[in-house]
């Protein structure tokens, strides 16, 4: 799979090729306008990730550009702008998702992986994992072909973390995926202690082997268990 | 006070004693000059009655329909008499009227061509001189009271007449609100002050519109230009936690690290936020069922913070449409069921209901907040962690609305209300 990341701060380009490239992608990347122009009628990507803020010229103007060449790129813009008109106007162009800055590289390598996998059209939106089966349509969890009735929250959980296999994720910005605004930095998080406590406990009755790790107390990540 | 009436007593302060002093000299004048024509007259009379008395002609009859009267009495060649002439006042019997009345006394004597003394006493009443002196002392205060009328009067009309521009500006002052521009600001009048003031003042707004909107520029900016720089770090910490080996400590170092940077990225979103709000960057409005709103957050909000014993109780009516922007709505209520969770005790009770025209959200509390700094940025109290900027945001879209937000506290009740005024 190849990409191409145009992001004209060099410091945050560096970071994005590096963590990209050490999860299996090809990447390139593009500074500017015309670097980027250059690129694209060269070659043909799975993926560009495009800041629409570029010094010498607008992004928006080459999210125009690569959608006129109509080579079937996929675009994630990727902004500091996060208001409901800019993602707007960015979907409208015909960009496949809008990310807002400051991403975390899990969340930009799931919305990849998302944007990639509806590049496919044959795959539903389903999700694996081991032997678990995640449908993100049906909401429906499997475990070795059998269903696993989750509760609401326990399922955007295990949502988060399918998205993201191998991340370190800390409990606060899981919780703020899942719970969203309402939560707030002065809270503990008791609640999602909780749901995971759950969670791991009934992918382990259904016997999955992937599951929720507690990592040095800070924090979870998704892996595979250990026999 | 207000301007007019201040000016109005003033000038009754200043003109009441001086016409007062006025009236009161004018009345002793008039006073004088007809006291004066009185004795002129009774000396008029009296050396009428000295010259027959002296010519040997006829005296006049007494009661001759003008009440004056008079004595004449001869003296003969009384030594000790000298001529003389006295004014007096006292009291005469007047015959024709049947009573006594005050009179004007003048008692002269005088001496024929042979030596011989008279004494001639003329008696004026004087209800006339009396009757006039009322007359004109009820005229003076009338005309004093026309003229501290009429200068009334004419005060208030040209009062009104030269203030209006003054007036203009101060309605148009009242209904500013800054960061609206200056439409609409009154003309410049030809009275040079009043043009002075308006120019002025026009000048002033003008700068600090300028000034706000250079700072609502910057805040703008400077939260836009801190997302690149922030994504860098947060990406950085995060690629070193997940593809490099650590040890527990410096795990945990990074750990905190990524805990702070994102205390900054929200504070920074928060304050980006807030910008937009104040720069009216939320124009799309909409029906939003309040109500429904408040119930879901509330059931959101009830399940994180299960842990801490908190009784919710929302009581609205099915249907409560405020118009306003969906996302502001949502922002709107779900900070203040989140500062009402947040700083309720553990096993407290927050309530929402309506009283009227109002939305009150109730949580328990200690102590009362101080409502004056309560819906500015970065104010917290007690708790630490939080953003200082949860009711900034509550109070920054109430203004964009001009919906009335109000904090008290009551009976161990803190109370937000909301004047949704439908």
């Amino acid at each position: 799979m190849k990409l191409l990341i145009i992001e004209d701060d060099a410091s945050l380009n560096e970071i994005m090729c590096r963590a990209l490239r050490s999860e299996g992608y090809v990447v390139e990347s593009a500074a500017t306008f015309f670097d980027a122009e250059d690129k694209i009628a060269g070659y043909s990507y799975d993926c560009i990730l495009l800041d629409i803020m570029l010094p010498d010229g607008n992004g928006l103007k080459l999210l125009e550009h690569i959608k006129s060449l109509d080579k079937g790129d996929r675009v994630i813009i990727i902004s500091a702008r996060d208001s409901i008109d800019d993602k707007v106007a960015g979907l409208d162009l015909g960009a496949d998702d809008y990310l807002a800055k400051p991403f975390y590289i899990a969340e930009l390598s799931a919305r990849i992986k998302s944007v990639l996998r509806r590049g496919s059209a044959a795959v539903s939106r389903q999700m694996k994992a081991g032997n678990i089966e995640l449908n993100i349509d049906s909401r429906r969890v499997s475990v070795a072909g059998s269903d696993v009735p989750l509760l609401k929250k326990e399922f955007d959980i295990l949502l988060y973390f399918m998205q993201r296999p191998g991340h370190i994720v800390d409990k606060a910005v899981l919780a703020e995926s899942v719970w969203g605004d309402h939560i707030d930095a002065a809270d503990n998080f008791q609640f999602v202690y909780a749901q995971i406590k759950n969670l791991r406990k009934r992918l382990a009755d259904a016997a999955a082997t992937y599951n929720v790790k507690a990592v040095y107390g800070f924090g979870y990540k998704f892996c595979e268990v250990e026999p | 006070m207000k301007l007019l009436n201040t000016i109005l007593v003033r000038l009754a302060v200043a003109l009441l004693p001086i016409l007062a002093l006025w009236s009161v000299v004018f009345y002793f004048a008039m006073v004088e000059e007809i006291n004066d024509e009185a004795d002129d007259s009774l000396e008029g009379y009296a050396e009428l009655i000295m010259r027959r008395t002296l010519a040997g002609k006829e005296l006049p009859a007494v009661g001759d329909g003008t009440n004056n009267s008079y004595v004449l009495e001869f003296l003969g060649h009384d030594k000790s008499v000298v001529p003389s002439m006295q004014y007096s006042d006292s009291l005469v019997y007047i015959h024709e009227k049947r009573e006594t009345e005050p009179a004007r006394v003048l008692t002269t004597c005088f001496s024929d061509a042979d030596g011989a003394m008279y004494r001639l006493q003329v008696v004026m009443p004087t209800f006339e001189r009396e009757d006039l002196l009322s007359s004109v002392f009820w005229h003076i205060l009338v005309l004093f009271l026309a003229i501290v009328l009429t200068i009334f009067l004419a005060t208030i009309f040209v009062f009104h007449r030269s203030m209006r521009p003054l007036y203009r500006l101060l309605g148009w002052l009242e209904q500013y609100t800054p960061g609206k521009g200056v439409s609409n600001f009154p003309a410049s009048p030809s009275v040079v002050e009043f043009r002075n003031l308006i120019d002025s003042a026009r000048a002033t707004i003008t700068r600090a519109e300028s000034y706000f909107e250079q700072q609502k520029q910057f805040i703008g900016n400077a939260s836009h230009e801190l997302q690149t720089p922030l994504a860098v770090l947060g990406n950085r910490i995060e690629w070193l936690l997940d593809n490099t080996a650590l040890t527990n400590e410096q795990a945990a170092e990074l750990n905190k690290m990524q805990q702070a940077l994102r205390r900054l990225v929200r504070l920074n979103r928060t304050l980006l936020l807030l910008a937009k709000i104040d720069n009216g960057q939320f124009p799309e409005v909409a029906d939003v069922n309040i109500a429904e709103l408040i119930r879901e957050e509330a059931e959101t909000y009830s399940e994180i913070y299960a842990g801490r014993g908190i009784e919710c109780v929302v009581d609205l009516p099915q249907r409560l449409v405020f118009r306003m922007n969906e996302e502001l709505a949502t922002i709107f209520v779900t900070n203040l069921l989140k500062n009402a969770f947040l700083h309720s005790p553990g096993g407290g009770k927050i309530s929402v209901y309506t009283t009227g025209s109002t939305l009150i959200f109730a949580n328990s509390g200690s102590e009362a907040l101080d409502s004056t700094r309560l819906f500015h940025r970065f104010y917290k109290q007690g708790k630490t962690g939080n953003t200082g900027l949860g009711l900034a945001l509550v109070g920054s879209i109430a203004r964009s609305y001009k919906m009335k937000v109000e904090y008290s506290f009551n009976e161990g009740r803190h109370l937000f209300k909301i004047g949704f005024g439908i």
